[in-house]
């Protein structure tokens, strides 16, 4: 990915200049709220400055960015305190319009953003209504869609450019506005690698140009920690941790700021590690990058070095790290937690054997007073399937008996086939991830999977049953289907009948439906919620409820599209927790998604399509370690499989594509 | 441009494929193309309304052949074209022996019996009241079809804004909602798979299916506030409604030849409605 060098001398003039924001103790509390994110903070933005605001997921992060601009309190009611300046002008005391030309924005859904016909009616459109003159509309228009590469095609509909084209063009009508300052908030969370590929590229440019400063809301930090000048930290209660570079911050600071729950690179992560392991990187690698060089530079530890001395080389005063936890989700499932409750409790740890007796699990803090605690009975549940990924049983696995077979199938959408004559076996209780490029029919395939879509007579079977023939109840109790948005799954009015109805459709007395209802609530963390209407559940809830209905019939066979799709990490990452539980437990679970380090991290296999054909079918390993085969797909490689691969100096490493598969201080006993 | 303009919904053309696509470069004989939206809507729009009160053959079959001779002549001959011209006349003969099954028989001249089955007879006159009907109807979807087939959405906005002084606030934000409407059908399928994949069929008949369709509007109704709000964020971040008024890149002008076109299209269709009276009232 692109990591342009910047201009460290940039940075520095900026700093001297008057800064272009200067926000002063704010703190923001929406309409309905209680508590005040961000609260209280207060930092500068001067002009030319790239600038990363990090913090876990609930931290006020986007709120500060509508704030910014005036958005909030102007279109978005809530009760600001402190203030916004924007080049010496109190936001309150002035317009949304007017800030616009101070701070242009670029939200997360490309599609939100678009008003017009054609790529060069949508980027006027902005200098259109600061009345500007034709002429200048037209110059303003050019330059900018010159700067995101889309000037060629500025006749066409929006809707034809893909994703990441869209989200250049987001930025394209920012740079229009004229605006000194960009924020950009989650601009690549909705958008598939390629199109995160794209975006990049197109903000490098921006950045090595120098002429605007840059807010950037990021969860993708691989791509980012290239190019920040500064780093801006929220903690889970919405105040400033930290505010520096990124050598400062994000280098110095990596442990701690992993543990309160911003999300790291998976570089970074990896590199936390290695150095509880005994390598000596310092300083701390970002990118896969200087990751690869670090090690290069490295020595290998000394073996038998005990955990105890490698980890004091992380330097004074760092808490057991939590690297591990986190990450270890596939080997000993957690309860299902909020992530905010996570970050702040004592870390779940960790040692093997206290497993069973060990911290009572944190269970979602809202529903604590009236919480159900049947987390420990899971626990025992998870001693019977051995918990996931030995590498080593992979081969066992495969002589398991399939639980589906697909021989043949070729689906055709309308006139056009999307699928030509797909044939394969997923074993029962593996953990099977979907990959390819967009329009390769990854949906189209697990959807006759499910039976969402028929798929022809004969070509798929699940369990023995023959999807083409089945009817939408009986394949319910054999393979449950997931929609990416949880919202459209939903038809009842509470959360219990929302389960409860896939059991009475069986026709089950009144009083087992009730009962298996609020069993499976309970083991979602959702009793306390029994009442509510789904669709007033927080996102994780939905998430969790979604699956619960999937599974509620009984089916052995779970089915996910793009679970973590538009979802910040740290839910997608509660969500994989979940789905490496139920597979523990004997669920076989399928995910189409287009984060390959998620992929490496829990699916035991892959399968990846390319063009309606299936391209592999294999041991996950196998698939990332063959970089040929990834390449040919379209696909790109996972940033910790980008940083070992090839690696002269450790060549025990190279081969690694899963952070837990690193070697660790705390985990070195274990398999 | 079916999708962008409300006044040729109710023809039955598949959607074009991009509603905002500039047109392509016609002839200047295509003359519709070079008027005002205003003006192709202003000219038939009298004539319209004057044709529901018509009764007879004569008039409707009249206008029906004055719209194609100015469709032909106005604008590109396309295979669209060709298949709505001829499927008007189709719908209009269905729409005739709809309404002629429908008429009562004892209120009609009763002197032609055209069918006879048993006790029931089909009379020449309900045929007649039918086709009256149908032609009627045809006739003013044919004169719709003036500036339906010949103006873009954005350009029917642009108009309204530039010559009735519709505030362009009202204007663009619609223009900006004919984006929500190929999402929501996409929306709408992918709901109507996910209800059915959990079961919630709720069987067979009218009643379920509008139980069904209920079960629909919550989750389109959650997704499309939500797009709302954030396209609204975004089109104020873009200083939308900053001013009373915003650049006009694209002119509209209402010239000279529009006047003319209106002038000669009323002159033409009062001849018509003279030489017609009194349209089969009497």
């Amino acid at each position: 990915m692109t990591s342009p060098e910047r201009d460290p001398s940039a940075a520095l003039a900026a700093d001297s200049a008057v800064p272009l924001v200067r926000v002063r103790d704010l703190a923001i509390t929406h309409d309905g709220e209680i508590t005040a994110a961000p609260a209280s903070i207060s930092f500068d933005i001067a002009a030319g400055e790239v600038v990363l605001l990090l913090g876990p997921s609930g931290s006020g992060k986007s709120t500060l960015t509508l704030a910014l601009n005036g958005l909030i309190p102007h279109a978005v009611p809530a009760e600001v305190t402190g203030s916004v300046e924007v080049d010496g002008v109190e936001t309150t005391a002035t317009t949304v319009a007017e800030l616009s030309t101070r701070v242009a924005m670029v939200f997360q859904d490309p599609d939100a953003q678009l008003v017009t016909g054609t790529l060069l009616d949508e980027v006027a459109f902005g200098p259109e209504n600061l009345r500007m003159p034709v002429a200048e509309v037209l110059e303003r228009a050019e330059s900018a869609l010159r700067r995101v590469g889309l000037w060629e095609r500025r006749t066409e509909n929006p809707d034809r450019l893909s994703g990441g084209g869209r989200q250049r063009l987001a930025i394209a009508c920012a740079l229009a506005m004229g605006s000194p300052l960009l924020v950009l908030d989650e601009p690549t969370a909705n958008l598939d690698p390629r199109g995160i590929e794209e975006v990049y590229a197109a903000l490098a440019e921006l950045v090595r140009s120098g002429d605007r400063a840059i807010l950037l809301v990021e969860h993708n930090l691989d791509a980012a920690v290239g190019f920040v000048d500064r780093v801006v930290v929220l903690d889970q209660d919405g105040r400033l941790t930290a505010d520096g570079t990124v050598d400062e911050v994000l280098r110095d600071r990596a442990d701690e700021l992993h543990e309160m729950g911003v999300w790291l690179p998976v570089s970074g992560i990896a590199a936390l590690r290695l150095r509880r392991a005994g390598y000596a990187l310092d300083p701390l690698p970002l990118t896969p990058a200087e990751l690869h060089a670090g090690l290069e530079a490295a020595e290998a530890p000394a073996a038998g070095v005990s955990s105890r001395f490698a980890r004091s080389t992380t330097g004074p005063g760092t808490a057991p790290p939590p690297v591990v936890e986190r990450r270890s989700a596939a080997t000993a499932p957690p309860p299902v937690v909020e992530r905010r409750s996570a970050a702040t409790a004592p870390p779940p740890v960790v040692e093997r054997g206290s497993a069973g007796t060990g911290p009572p699990p944190v269970v979602e803090r809202r529903s604590a007073g009236t919480g159900p605690p049947p987390v420990v009975e899971r626990r025992s549940a998870a001693t019977g399937p051995p918990p996931v990924v030995e590498r080593g049983s992979a081969a066992t696995e495969t002589k398991r008996a399939p639980v589906i077979t697909v021989r043949d199938l070729t689906l055709r959408r309308g006139r056009v086939e999307v699928l030509h004559g797909v044939s394969l076996d997923i074993a029962a209780g593996d953990f099977v991830a979907v990959v390819g490029p967009n329009g390769a029919g990854k949906t189209s395939l697990i959807q006759a999977l499910a039976g969402v879509v028929p798929p022809p007579r004969g070509t798929v079977h699940v369990d023995g049953l023959d999807v083409g023939r089945s009817d939408a109840r009986t394949l319910s109790s054999r393979i449950g289907f997931v929609f990416q948005n949880p919202e459209h799954q939903f038809i009842a009015h509470t959360v219990f009948d929302e389960v409860a109805h896939g059991l009475r459709l069986r026709h089950l007395p009144d009083d087992e439906v009730r009962e298996r209802t609020m069993a499976l609530l309970d083991r979602f963390g959702l009793a306390a919620k029994a009442g509510t209407h789904p669709f007033l559940l927080s996102g994780g809830q939905k998430r969790r409820l979604s699956v619960g209905t999937a599974l509620v019939a009984g089916a052995p066979v779970l089915v996910l599209d793009e679970p973590t799709f538009g979802q910040d990490r740290a839910r997608a990452d509660e969500l994989l927790r979940l789905l490496g539980e139920l597979n523990a437990e004997g669920t076989t679970v399928i995910v189409v998604t287009h984060d390959m380090q998620l992929v490496t991290e829990y699916a035991r296999r892959t399968i990846v399509l390319a063009d309606g054909r299936l391209l592999a079918a294999g041991a996950t390993a196998d698939v990332f370690g063959d970089s040929d085969l990834i390449e040919r797909a379209g696909l790109r490689l996972p940033p910790l499989r980008r940083a070992l691969h090839g690696l002269v100096r450790h060549p025990g490493l190279a081969g690694t594509v899963r952070l837990a598969d690193l070697p660790d201080a705390a985990a070195g006993g274990l398999p | 441009m079916t999708a962008g303009d409300s006044l040729t919904t109710a023809d039955a053309v598949p959607a074009a494929s991009d509603p905002y696509a500039q047109r392509v470069a016609a002839p200047p004989v295509r003359f519709l193309y070079a008027l005002n939206p205003l003006a192709k809507l202003a000219a038939p729009l009298p004539v319209m309304l004057l044709l529901i009160f018509v009764r007879d053959v004569a008039t409707p079959v009249a206008f029906l052949v004055l719209s194609y001779a100015i469709l032909l002549v106005g604008v590109s001959f396309t295979r669209r074209l060709v298949a709505l011209l001829a499927a008007l006349p189709v719908a209009a003969l269905v729409i005739a022996l709809g309404f002629s099954l429908w008429t009562d028989a004892s209120r009609v001249d009763q002197s032609v019996a055209v069918v006879q089955l048993g006790s029931w007879t089909l009379y020449g006159g309900a045929l007649a009241i039918g086709l009256a009907t149908g032609l009627r109807l045809a006739a003013i979807v044919a004169l719709t079809l003036m500036a339906g087939l010949s103006t873009t959405g954005p350009d029917l906005v642009r108009a309204t804004v530039q010559q009735l002084r519709v505030p362009y606030r009202i204007g663009y934000t619609a223009l900006a909602a004919f984006r929500f409407v190929p999402r929501f059908g996409h929306e709408l399928d992918v709901i109507r798979q996910a209800h059915r994949v959990r079961g919630a069929h709720g069987g067979r008949g009218p009643f379920a299916a509008v139980a069904r369709w209920f079960g629909y509007v919550v989750p389109l109704m959650a997704g499309a506030i939500r797009h709302a709000e954030r396209v609204a964020l975004a089109m104020d971040a873009r200083a939308f409604g900053a001013h009373p008024d915003r650049t006009e890149r694209h002119l509209v002008p209402f010239r000279a030849r529009d006047v003319v076109f209106i002038v000669l299209f009323w002159a033409t269709a009062a001849a018509l409605f003279w030489i017609f009276f009194p349209w089969g009232l009497a």
